[in-house]
């Protein structure tokens, strides 16, 4: 029994630690947003325009047919279960509230989130952040920041891109391909919307990009000299920023919606 | 004026076996340091010590007379700054091309992305045969060619110090005459640096002082 309450202890001061250490790393970069040192921001802005064009751009042809595919599956499960009624409320609530951000998430995670983490982990090992600090520029501004803003309005935008194409596609597709009757499925989306889903919808975005891009720099910070490390500290930074993911997903939820 | 001066410097590194135990050593202008050792990794992990990649466990280090607080790695970048470090485990950066390396610093602190090469070192580029290979990323380069870039990379960042490990076998025997030839016009500019070396010639021509490293102590002559 004092085994058994020994080792739940040690796991979590060992989770408190690391969530600490997480919400110190994200202040100290928040910091550098703030800081806005002359010095370094064209590099700044190029590193964070190319980490937009990896995790967003290079996302779209992935994204659009998974979203396609999200959007009709569901119009035609929800046409089926309501007749027309209420499709387009449903809609939203899955889509635009929840499905939306959590799908988008975990794209970015699978594909982005895990490069992050093995890059650091591999410049770390090979000394290029000591190639860096040699250089006398400081890694966190010149590595972390960027990927953060890259990433977080990457999502944002890979967000606004699921959302339209999986209703406007969704529906487009089922009224194409289907006979299946949808009503006034259009009408019925602009009425549903609020602005409060809207703002969810980004809120949602910008903290899963946060939570991510953070969770992938810690981890890849973390891989000090073994690269046997490196795929042990990706899978663990994937699963964790999924993780983190649902977790912020059900708090905005419930701050919103209840 | 000291350009290093570590008093009581003490460093500890678990993973090698390897420690410094209450080290006193100053460095100034126009030194130029060999140093002797039994064990390599000893005198790898000096010259890091001295290139500020390793956190003391006490005592204290100066920089141009001024004591360095390691307590936060952002007061070391601009000391860091002013030594050339060529050694086994110096790198670039590998999403980025060569010759954005070579001017990673300057596109940082003149805050422009669309700098020239400066002629020093295109010549160096020239010279050593990588003009060429400027606009692909380091992993494309062989060992030895990313090994001289990385040497130009810190010769024309206008070191105040310059530590280099066995520069014989870093830049290849084939191009270490044309280094050499480098080297000597910076040192007589009383540019000092600090070295490991296994080749007999370049340590007689280049060191004025030996530093003896023996079980994690110091001795100079």
């Amino acid at each position: 029994m004092d085994y058994l309450a020994g080792y739940i202890g040690r796991k979590a001061s060992s989770a408190t630690n690391h969530i600490s250490n997480l919400f110190a790393f994200t202040c100290r970069i928040f910091v550098l947003i703030f800081q806005k040192p002359e010095a370094g921001r064209a590099l700044v802005r190029r590193i964070s325009l190319e980490q937009v064009y990896f995790t967003c751009v290079q996302a779209l042809p992935i994204i659009i047919p998974i979203a396609l595919v999200f959007g009709s599956m569901l119009i035609i499960q929800f046409s089926k279960v309501s007749g027309q009624y209420d499709l387009g409320k449903t809609m939203v609530m899955l889509i635009v509230r929840e499905l939306g951000p959590v799908i988008t998430a975990l794209l970015v995670i699978l594909r982005s989130a895990t490069a992050v983490a093995i890059e650091i982990s591999y410049m770390n090992i090979f000394h290029e952040i000591d190639a860096i600090e040699m250089a006398g520029i400081d890694p966190m501004r010149i590595v972390c920041l960027p990927r953060l803003i890259g990433i977080t309005s990457a999502i944002l935008c890979l967000f606004i891109v699921f959302d339209l194409v999986a209703i406007i596609g969704g529906y487009l597709i089922v009224w194409i391909f289907t006979y299946i009757p949808m009503g006034d499925f259009i009408t019925q989306i602009g009425k549903a919307i609020t602005a409060t889903d809207i703002a969810v919808g980004i809120i949602k975005a910008i903290f899963f990009g946060i939570a991510i891009t953070v969770t992938c720099l810690k981890h890849g910070f973390s891989v000090k000299r073994l690269i046997t490390d490196i795929p042990v500290g990706t899978s663990k930074a994937a699963v964790e920023c999924f993780f983190y993911c649902l977790v912020i997903n059900v708090i905005i939820s419930i701050l919103f919606y209840m | 004026m000291y350009l290093i001066n570590l008093v009581d410097y003490t460093i500890d590194f678990p993973e090698s076996d390897c420690s410094f135990n209450k080290l006193n050593f100053t460095l100034s202008r126009g030194d130029a340091f060999a140093i002797i050792g039994d064990s390599p990794d000893q005198a790898h992990m000096f010259l890091k010590a001295l290139a500020m990649l390793v956190k003391p466990v006490s005592g204290d280090f100066y920089f141009k007379d001024k004591k360095v607080d390691f307590s936060d790695y952002r007061n070391l970048l601009p000391c860091k700054k002013k030594i050339g470090y060529i050694a086994s485990d110096s790198a670039m950066i590998s999403n980025i091309t060569v010759r954005e390396n070579l001017l990673y610093t300057r596109y940082y602190f003149e805050n422009l992305l669309s700098l020239p090469l400066d002629e020093t070192a295109k010549k160096l580029c020239e010279n050593f045969g990588i003009y060429d290979k400027l606009d692909i990323c380091p992993g494309r380069l062989s060992s030895v060619d990313l090994r001289i870039a990385i040497a130009i990379r810190e010769l024309v960042k206008s070191p105040d110090l310059l530590l280099l490990e066995r520069p014989e076998d870093f830049i290849g025997h084939t191009n270490f005459d044309l280094f050499t030839e480098v080297l000597r016009d910076m040192v007589l500019t009383k540019l000092p640096i600090v070295f490991i070396s296994y080749a007999k010639d370049f340590i007689e021509e280049f060191s004025n002082k030996k530093i003896f490293l023996k079980n994690g102590t110091l001795s100079i002559n």
